[in-house]
């Protein structure tokens, strides 16, 4: 297994100060339940209804409901968010771009955005592809050999068939009508990763072959799990049932090496962390040595979010 | 009601018909995709021996994604149990129920969970912040944001 030298885990919360504060959608103010509030004075005059509500709007403040998934944007767009805060931040921006990262495609930062960004690539390469029928064929076969693993690892076929179904159907889709009589298009794949359903659907079937592939090869994984606040060493169970399987909770090396494994692709992970002093950027590679054609998936890692890094700056597909 | 909520209940209550429930567990009632009632007994020696204790479930839209709304039912029948979790307008501080909530987790699986929390008790008691919190609670407990008393449920 590969361990990087910049581990995602260390970048969480050291350097979140950085961030502006519109981007800090993953620290959300937790409200800690009614009897445990006194000890802030200000609040305890406030009844639970209300305390809940003032919660509430916190919430909705540091979480703009963004779409689950987004239009591809320039990077200038994020770049000015930073302009105002974080030098090393545009730096490492700057970088990027001089890389031909030009564009990003942000997504909701609920933590699942891990799984949501990598799914939506790894779908829309397949739209891409120049042999889209081989391409899909490769993936559905791949998936469809992971069933069995899912079942090792203790699913249920009534708790993995709906999400497997949803994700199939979208990939199939890419070369064959649906009911409707239209294949899949560029559009339509971001329409379906914005309706919650079929988005959280999906992410949940990549959560669950996260979770399988863990489960199913302790040897290879359970040196590496570890609680991502105390530290304490886990079995692969208990890190399963509570960093894995239980949705909204953030992926971290791991579990990005076991997905990379399960979907048999191969992606990249770009750093911005804010810590380079000349702005290079680390891309941390997850390497199955895949030879699928396809277009390379990269993602862009903030402190506790991630997003698809593009080469381009608008929804016109890449020629060629 | 969206599909996925709908499709995935009505595979869970077609093994349940098919299958039956585990030891001291009973279907009530499951007659739409809304709300359904289970029965709960905790068998063998325990605190709660001879209890019947009743659940509700509530299912959103976005069920198994979203969590159900689960509480013990309190009413001329039933009674809340006395548990440290559990308050005695019959909501339950269980971290299952909250942020740790997984789509593997079943309507079945929940009552499992929550038999063994019952058969698991030393001591019974009501969580020390019951009579605050159950003057102010919202009817659905999936609208309170429990801090957990400790992670063994």
């Amino acid at each position: 297994m590969q361990i990087p030298s910049n581990n995602p885990s260390d970048a969480l919360g050291s350097t979140s100060g950085d961030l502006p504060s519109t981007q800090n959608e993953e620290q959300v103010p937790t409200y800690t339940g009614p009897g445990f509030i006194t000890e802030i004075p200000e609040l305890a005059g406030l009844t639970p209804a209300q305390l809940y509500e003032l919660n509430q709007g916190l919430m909705d403040e540091a979480m703009p409901q963004r779409p689950l998934i987004d239009q591809i944007v320039p990077m200038a767009v994020l770049r000015a968010e930073y302009e105002n805060g974080s030098a090393s931040f545009v730096k490492q921006i700057d970088y990027l771009v001089s890389q031909s990262y030009t564009g990003i495609r942000r997504t909701r930062g609920d933590g699942d955005c891990f799984y949501r960004s990598l799914a939506f690539r790894y779908v829309e390469r397949l739209l891409n592809s120049q042999e889209p029928t081989m391409s899909v064929v490769t993936a559905i076969s791949t998936l469809e050999s992971r069933l069995p693993m899912l079942e090792a690892a203790g699913f249920q076929p009534l708790v993995y068939d709906d999400f497997y179904e949803t994700l199939s159907s979208i990939i199939r889709r890419v070369v064959q009508p649906d009911d409707s009589g239209t294949t899949l298009t560029l559009p339509l794949l971001l329409e379906a990763f914005q309706s919650p359903e079929v988005s959280n659907s999906v992410v949940v079937f990549l959560r669950l072959l996260t979770s399988a592939q863990i489960r199913t090869d302790p040897d290879e994984f359970a040196p590496f799990l570890f609680h991502p606040e105390i530290g304490e060493p886990m079995t692969p169970r208990e890190f399963c049932e509570t960093f894995v399987e239980a949705v909204g909770k953030e992926a971290d090396h791991v579990q990005m090496t076991a997905l990379a494994r399960a979907l048999k692709i191969d992606f990249s992970v770009a750093y911005l962390d804010g810590r380079s002093p000349d702005g290079h950027v680390d891309f941390v590679k997850f390497n199955e040595g895949v030879d699928d054609g396809l277009d390379p998936l990269v993602l862009l890692y903030r402190p506790g979010h991630y997003d698809v890094l593009e080469k381009r700056t608008d929804e016109v597909p890449l020629v060629g | 009601m969206a599909a996925i909520a709908s499709r995935r209940l009505a595979k869970e209550l077609k093994e349940i018909h098919t299958q039956g429930c585990p030891v001291g567990i009973q279907l009530l009632s499951a007659d739409n995709f809304e709300e359904w009632h289970l029965s709960l007994e905790v068998m063998g020696e325990s605190q709660y021996q001879g209890e019947v204790f009743a659940l509700k479930f509530r299912f959103e839209s976005q069920y198994p994604i979203s969590a159900p709304a689960v509480q013990f039912i309190v009413n001329e029948r039933y009674t809340s149990p006395v548990h440290p979790h559990v308050y005695s307008n019959g909501h339950i501080c269980a971290s299952i129920l909250g942020n740790e909530w997984s789509p593997v987790l079943s309507v079945i699986g929940v009552c499992v969970t929550l038999q063994s929390m019952l058969a698991s008790c030393k001591k019974k008691e009501r969580p020390p912040d019951n009579d605050r919190y159950v003057r102010h609670a919202p009817d659905n407990p999936k609208q309170t944001r429990f801090h957990y008393h400790d992670d063994t449920v």
